[in-house]
């Protein structure tokens, strides 16, 4: 694609944008800050001050599938990895995917291995990063500390220096395993089609296997942490089970062959509102089930189950609204794929009274329990003399035309769809990532707490807390990774009345 | 192990995305003005959040050099602040976790972290657009910054051993 389409087409995509958003009366709160990432909520009022729409706003991402166009297919996972500098091993590992179908050939046995290793290992330190750091705030310190306690100060002053410091050595370590592999996290040279770029060398394996068996005492630790903290104390307990944060929906997940949650590879298993299964797909018939409905008033586009319909936010029975990320792999699995995350499986489902689980902030726990699949993932992985071979990759012969790869991010189902001419070039990129496929039921989490706490033109005072937590549960990436310092103050909020003048303004100091 | 007397730089930025670009363009302006020198690093990274953490370790000084939209000033003014201002910003919200976040982590953790950092950010216009070029008045703006950068680390490095202690954690 050359520069001037390119140039028409993002200018299009911010006009859209633009026009939209002149033409509404809004609450703004900008930006989200970097979870990582950069975002913004707005919330739309009617004529009687109450909310009449209110939703996630994920301006960043511009042109990417534009940008891919005529680029050698091999060159997606390096690319696609740079969109952001959250997820950059799930792009990876997702576009590598998308390789090996694109030119039908099988990665061997040790390649194979080899990915899972670093796929998990980047769960794990992804997920450990969310748990204390990010989501830290709501769940380690609580949502109703003062507002100077909410960052990472008070998440060490809750769980101690020496805790702060073991989560910050072991993400590192497991970073290293992972750059072991594949060179920098945020420029991974791992995946080519049909293997890997680097063995192991045997000698390695005492150290590696160290690190991953540290790895799950720490995954066991956190589970600990997350019971002391957060599970014997029945206001959060409360908190989680309320209704503000809970929707009846569908719920989206890779799944081994025996409907185990599996990060890196499987079929899409989608249960519905009832917790029974709806449909189980290979990635490549995803156009069969995902569709993207657009509204006016935003230019986000929201995934939902294509053969039911787009039935509107709703929660109702046939509701095609469905969710991913690490609540909804584990209501849309049978089961975990090793013993303790098993037995922390069973648990959770217990504890919340039974499948599916609709409370949003379950996913904190949930994010806990795949900790500790990823981490004995890694340590059985390791163990395995067969991730030492020598044979590293199949060398691709076929002909491309239509590549299609899957892999749970750590935030949810993460598609890359690939298409090309004779000579690999690419002619179509298309991207789902994990927020567009919880757009739906994060557009009616921040909409269900504000409706709560905006009531003609009053805003109370729990405003941004209760919104931040509604949407944060899910980890929500905002794609690009832009760097920018905030310019701002990180939140903001701008209340405008249904004749669009200003109401009120609060700032979350 | 800890580097005394040595000015990091490092920059910050996406090199996909127009103008989030400044931050490693203006770095490697800056690492080719100190070339040769042995009392300065130039590093480029697209990471952030915690995993800068793992760059700023064992320095004695930090120059960071990033993007900035505060939307009060044209497109390519540079601005210069230091760690005080980091400061504020650092715990101004709950989830943010920056430079600022990242400094104070790692001095509430006892790890070896800058005691003295200064900011130079260039005001950017699109740093959301996928694209390779960043905007005219931007570009025009990195050999300014490079020189601003290279002034702070002469500065750093001549005050070097001579530096206010760390803020107590």
């Amino acid at each position: 694609m050359n520069a001037a389409t390119e140039s028409v087409w993002n200018e299009a995509q911010r006009r859209s944008a633009a026009g939209a958003l002149a033409e509404r009366r809004r609450i703004t709160i900008d930006p989200v800050t970097r979870l990582e990432g950069h975002g913004k909520i707005d919330i739309y009022l009617d004529a009687a001050g109450n909310v009449e729409r209110a939703y996630l706003q994920i301006p960043e991402l511009r042109g990417f599938e534009v940008f891919s166009i005529g680029r050698p297919a091999e060159d997606m996972p390096q690319i696609t990895s740079r969109i952001c500098g959250v997820c950059p091993t799930a792009h990876h590992m997702a576009a590598t995917k998308a390789l090996d179908d694109l030119y039908q050939v099988k990665p061997t046995p040790t390649a194979r291995k080899i990915r899972e290793l670093v796929y998990n290992a980047f769960i794990l330190e992804d997920h450990a990063l969310h748990v204390f750091i990010l989501g830290g705030p709501d769940f380690i310190v609580g949502p109703q500390a003062p507002a100077a306690e909410r960052n990472i100060t008070g998440v060490i002053a809750k769980v101690g220096a020496d805790v702060a410091m073991r989560v910050i050595s072991m993400r590192r370590r497991v970073r290293e395993l992972i750059s072991y592999f594949g060179g920098k996290v945020i420029h991974p040279v791992l995946g080519l089609p049909g293997g890997v770029a680097k063995g192991l060398n045997p000698a390695d394996l005492p150290r590696l296997r160290e690190t991953a068996r540290d790895a799950l005492e720490f995954a066991l630790f956190t589970d600990q942490v997350f019971h002391d903290i957060v599970l014997k104390n029945p206001d959060y307990m409360k908190l989680i089970t309320s209704d503000t944060f809970t929707h009846r929906t569908c719920y989206m997940g890779l799944v081994d062959e025996s409907n185990r949650v599996n990060f890196y590879d499987g079929e899409l298993r989608v249960v519905d509102a009832t917790g029974s299964q709806y449909a189980k797909f290979p990635a490549q018939r995803y156009r069969e089930f995902i569709a993207e409905h657009v509204e006016p008033w935003s230019y986000m586009k929201f995934c939902y189950l294509k053969p039911l319909g787009w039935q509107g936010f709703s929660e109702e029975r046939q509701t095609s609204v469905y969710s991913v990320a690490p609540l909804a792999r584990l209501n849309a699995s049978d089961g975990m794929a090793t013993p303790r995350a098993q037995r922390a499986y069973e648990e959770f489902f217990a504890t919340l009274g039974g499948k599916p689980v609709h409370h949003t902030l379950a996913n904190h726990w949930a994010r806990v329990v795949e900790m500790i699949q990823a981490a004995e993932s890694m340590v059985a992985l390791l163990e395995d003399p067969g991730i030492a071979g020598s044979d590293l990759r199949t060398l691709p012969l076929g002909k491309p035309s239509v590549g299609i790869g899957v892999v749970e991010a750590p935030r949810g189902t993460l598609f890359h769809h690939f298409e090309t001419d004779a000579r690999g070039l690419i002619t179509k990129a298309n991207l789902i990532v994990a927020t567009q496929n919880n757009a739906a039921r994060i557009a009616m989490s921040v909409e269900k707490a504000a409706k709560g706490l905006i009531r003609a033109n009053q805003v109370s005072e729990g405003l941004l807390n209760m919104v931040e937590m509604a949407f944060r549960a899910y980890d929500p990436c905002f794609g690009c990774a832009t760097h920018s310092l905030p310019g701002h103050l990180p939140l903001k909020v701008s209340i405008l009345g249904h004749d669009g003048r200003l109401v009120r303004e609060l700032t979350q100091e | 192990m800890r580097e005394l007397s040595r000015v990091l730089v490092l920059g910050l930025g996406n090199d996909m995305l127009t103008d989030d670009a400044v931050g490693l363009h203006v770095a490697r302006a800056a690492g080719a003005r100190l070339a040769g020198r042995t009392d300065a690093v130039v590093r480029e990274t697209m990471e952030m959040g915690l995993a800068l953490l793992d760059e700023i370790v064992g320095f004695e000084s930090l120059v960071v050099v990033d993007a900035i939209q505060t939307g009060r000033a044209p497109a390519g003014r540079i601005h210069e602040f230091g760690s005080g201002e980091l400061e504020g910003r650092r715990l101004s919200a709950p989830h943010f976790l920056g430079v600022g976040e990242t400094l104070f982590l790692g001095g509430r953790l006892g790890l070896p972290m800058p005691r003295r950092v200064r900011v130079v950010a260039v005001e950017v216009e699109d740093p959301f657009t996928l694209g390779k070029g960043m905007t005219a008045a931007v570009e025009a703006a990195v050999q300014d910054a490079a020189a601003r950068v290279v002034g702070l680390v002469d500065e750093l490095c001549a005050s070097a051993g001579a530096a206010p202690a760390a803020p107590a954690p």
